[in-house]
């Protein structure tokens, strides 16, 4: 008997345990529920069921906190009361009562007649439901008295012999005072959903920044990659041609116009970027010019009142040594590989080649220079001794043949500083403050072409009829006159200079020739003709520094602004502003690179706009002159430091 | 404060197919829109529980269950709401944890008192129901075992 009481328990208790939840208790309980289940539990046991039964036991394990906010405010069960559709119904009721009992006035077929619809021949649409009680019926006294004496007695107000009653009327206060709070609580509930949506809303809106950035981030890695690609075609055919035998000697592409990834020692990618990690002190005065060979190559400095550019050796941060031959400060410089050219104030272009400065140390020969004094275990410059002035006075180009030491070549033609230059395989162009720009041969030293920039100045080149007249900062009678000065617009820290250099930069590349000077124009010269053939104005004041690639022209001047230029077009890309004179600038196709008169090095990152600045262990005065290649940043500062930056 | 609970009466009056089928609609609606707020879900999950339809009554505890897990602030309404939707299809363990769990939070809770004695009462009930069960079946086995070894006896 036992067992089939135990097995009606158990049959009996299967299909309860199965939905009834977790408790496997057999007891009285369960076993009452039995007959219940089998009889009308004929149902199926959805999954919903399942699902509600199972999620029970792992919400009972959840924390229960202290309600806050608005739901301690207005608890679920107002809100329902509040927001059911039965709680506009007293409002409905009460409108009811004012319901006025009219003859049938045919309103809606007035008013669609009005409108010019055809109205339903149907006049009966149902009068709205409402209890008999609500309906407060006006005596028929108005119908009748109207149809009686219509002229006469006017017609009453729809409201006279109303009545409610004083009992429907507290009900109707009450009832209004009702729906009052719910129309609090309704606001509460939706002030917070509001308040929900908007917070929703600034996440979405930070996201979708967020994503914003990372897709100039892309662009910007996009921008590297063609870089480097170009560097590693040009790689490409330069190892296959030289494995072909061809011509070993004939040089890499400039290093200003080499756009890929440069030889970095593994080391350097450990370096914080933004760091300047080596500093070179030397020199006593403002650094002038500089320039190296490769990242961890070979540095050539030069500084103010100092006419020796020394030389460096990047891995060590040692001097190496020094170009001795100039008699004036140096101005202006460009090393590639091992070979350096500067310009000086002293109006002459010197080739060295750097692999002699090595040798030059321990010479102890003869001086012949009234330059430097025999103190020192360097010297012997390059044998402009007795055969060749310092200056020949006629304005006859010169150049002496090679002598021992570092310097290879002596150019002279100009009169007075040599402010720019740029060289690229055998052609040089240099720019001074006699106002002209030269091209040279550096295998013959001799000067192929002169460029005359005051000629070019009063008689520019012939402007499109309708365009606006080119409205110089001097005109060609001012710019004649005399040397050039213009006052500098202070530094960060407040110290300013004459500034002299009438030509500012140039550039060249096959053909073409940028130019920048100070009368703030940008010129480009066709150097087959030596004639400029387009002048892009825009700058107020001297062009300080400019550069150029397939794309844009990039031009830095004292008027504290860097213009891009349309290469092919002429036109102005972006002005970026700064605070203080620019005097350097180095850009690809990713960002900018700019000395613009304080401490910090000036970056700009073209893809995203930003602008951003290299403090770290850096310049304590302003930065004048900058280099950089790939990762690896130059620059030299009014502090007559120069510093190495990781970028 | 203690929290504003309707009592277990008020389930078991339900709403008519119409205003359930409003609210139900403007579930519907804010569901389209994938913003559903809480008081929406709800209303609907109350008008589904007071329904004597025991279907509905599971959906309308489903719903209150998505609340209590998506809002912690909402959480000790729900507790009393879910032990109410237990206690009317009959899952008298699960109202009986709810319900206690709500208590500890607010012992002078009037309503979850209440709810605590029906749920006992429905408990002690279907005990006397199985007691009574478990009593005729023993009553019926005895008499056939008797009938048996009568027989076997006669035999």
């Amino acid at each position: 008997m036992t067992p089939r009481i135990i097995n009606a328990a158990t049959v009996s208790g299967k299909p309860r345990a199965s939905v009834g939840g977790s408790s496997r208790r057999m007891d009285f309980a369960t076993l009452g529920r039995a007959p219940m289940q089998l009889t009308l539990g004929r149902r199926r046991i959805t999954s919903r069921d399942l699902q509600v039964v199972e999620a029970a036991e792992e919400l009972l394990s959840e924390e229960v906190p202290e309600p806050d906010g608005v739901a301690q405010n207005v608890s679920l069960l107002r809100g329902f009361n509040a927001t059911i559709p039965s709680a506009d119904k007293s409002r409905a009721r009460r409108r009811q009562t004012r319901n006025v009992d009219t003859p049938r006035l045919g309103l809606k077929r007035l008013g669609m007649g009005a409108r010019g619809m055809l109205g339903d021949e149907e006049d009966h649409e149902g009068e709205s439901v409402a209890s008999e009680e609500d309906m407060v019926m006006i005596g028929n006294t108005v119908g009748r008295g109207r149809k009686s004496k219509a002229k006469r007695r006017g017609r009453e107000s729809l409201s006279a012999g109303k009545t409610f009653g004083k009992e429907e009327l507290v009900r109707q206060t009450q009832e209004i005072e009702r729906d009052k709070e719910n129309i609090h609580v309704r606001r509460a509930l939706m002030n917070n959903e509001i308040a929900e949506i908007t917070h929703k809303i600034e996440t979405l809106d930070a996201m979708r920044a967020k994503l914003e950035q990372d897709l100039l981030k892309l662009q910007e890695d996009e921008l590297e990659l063609d870089d480097e690609l170009e560097g590693v075609r040009e790689r490409l055919e330069l190892e296959t041609s030289r494995t072909r035998g061809a011509h070993a000697d004939h040089a890499i592409q400039s290093s200003r116009r080499r756009k890929g990834p440069t030889f970095l020692p593994s080391e350097h990618d450990e370096l914080p970027p933004g760091v300047a990690f080596m500093t070179l002190e030397s020199h006593t005065t403002p650094i002038t010019a500089l320039d190296f060979s490769e990242p961890y190559g070979t540095l050539v400095t030069a500084s103010q009142e100092d006419s020796q550019p020394r030389v460096w050796d990047l891995l060590t941060g040692e001097e190496i040594g020094r170009l001795r031959g100039h008699q004036g400060t140096v101005k202006c410089m460009q090393v590639e590989e091992q070979v350096c050219v500067t310009g000086s104030e002293d109006g002459t272009v010197r080739l060295w080649d750097l692999r002699r400065v090595d040798e030059d140390e321990d010479w102890e020969g003869e001086t012949f220079s009234l330059s430097d004094v025999a103190e020192e275990d360097e010297s012997h410059d390059g044998g402009e001794s007795h055969t060749n002035g310092i200056r020949s006075a006629s304005s006859q180009p010169s150049s002496v043949a090679e002598r021992e030491g570092p310097c290879v070549r002596l150019l002279e033609g100009h009169t007075k500083t040599v402010s720019a230059l740029y060289f690229e395989d055998e052609c040089l162009v240099t720019g001074a403050s006699d106002k002209t720009m030269r091209q040279w041969d550096l295998n013959t030293g001799q000067c192929v072409m002169t460029m005359d920039i005051l000629w070019a100045i009063s008689h520019p080149p012939a402007s499109a009829p309708g365009s606006a007249l080119p409205n110089h900062l001097f005109t060609g009678a001012a710019a004649a006159a005399g040397s050039f000065a213009v006052p500098m617009p202070p530094y960060a820290d407040g110290s300013w200079d004459m500034y002299q250099d009438f030509v500012g930069a140039v550039q060249f590349w096959g053909y073409a020739l940028v130019s920048g000077s100070g009368d703030g124009a940008v010129r480009m010269w066709d150097m087959r003709t030596g004639q400029p053939h387009r002048t892009l104005l825009g700058h107020t004041a001297p062009v300080s520094c400019l550069q150029f690639d397939e794309l844009h022209v990039v031009s830095g001047s004292l008027d504290k602004s860097i213009r891009i230029w349309d290469l092919r077009t002429g036109g102005i890309f972006e002005t970026l502003k700064y605070d203080h004179a620019v005097t350097a600038l180095q850009f690809d196709t990713r960002k900018i690179v700019a000395a613009t008169g304080e401490n910090g090095v000036k970056i700009y990152n073209r893809t995203s706009m930003q602008h951003s600045s290299l403090l770290t262990n850096g310049h304590t005065k302003p930065v004048e002159r900058l280099r950089y290649m790939d990762r690896y940043l130059v620059s030299g500062a009014r502090d007559s430091t120069v510093k190495v930056w990781a970028l | 404060m203690p929290t504003e609970l309707p009592y277990a009466a008020d389930a078991e009056v339900s709403l008519s197919y119409d205003e359930l089928e409003v609210l139900r609609l403007q579930y519907q609606r804010e569901l389209s829109q994938s913003h559903v707020t809480t008081q929406t879900k709800f209303n609907y999950a109350w008008g589904l529980v007071k329904s004597p339809i025991r279907e509905h009554q599971v959906e309308g505890v489903r719903l209150l269950q998505e609340i209590y897990r998506a809002e912690p602030t909402r959480r000790r309404e729900c507790l009393y709401y879910l032990a109410l939707g237990y206690y009317k299809f009959g899952n008298y363990e699960e109202a009986r944890r709810f319900n206690s769990l709500l208590m500890d939070k607010e012992p002078s809770n009037m309503q979850a008192q209440s709810l605590a004695s029906l749920i006992d009462q429905r408990v002690t009930r279907e005990g006397y129901i199985g007691m009574a069960l478990a009593g005729g079946v023993a009553a019926i086995g005895t008499i056939l075992l008797a009938s048996l070894i009568r027989r076997a006896a006669r035999k």
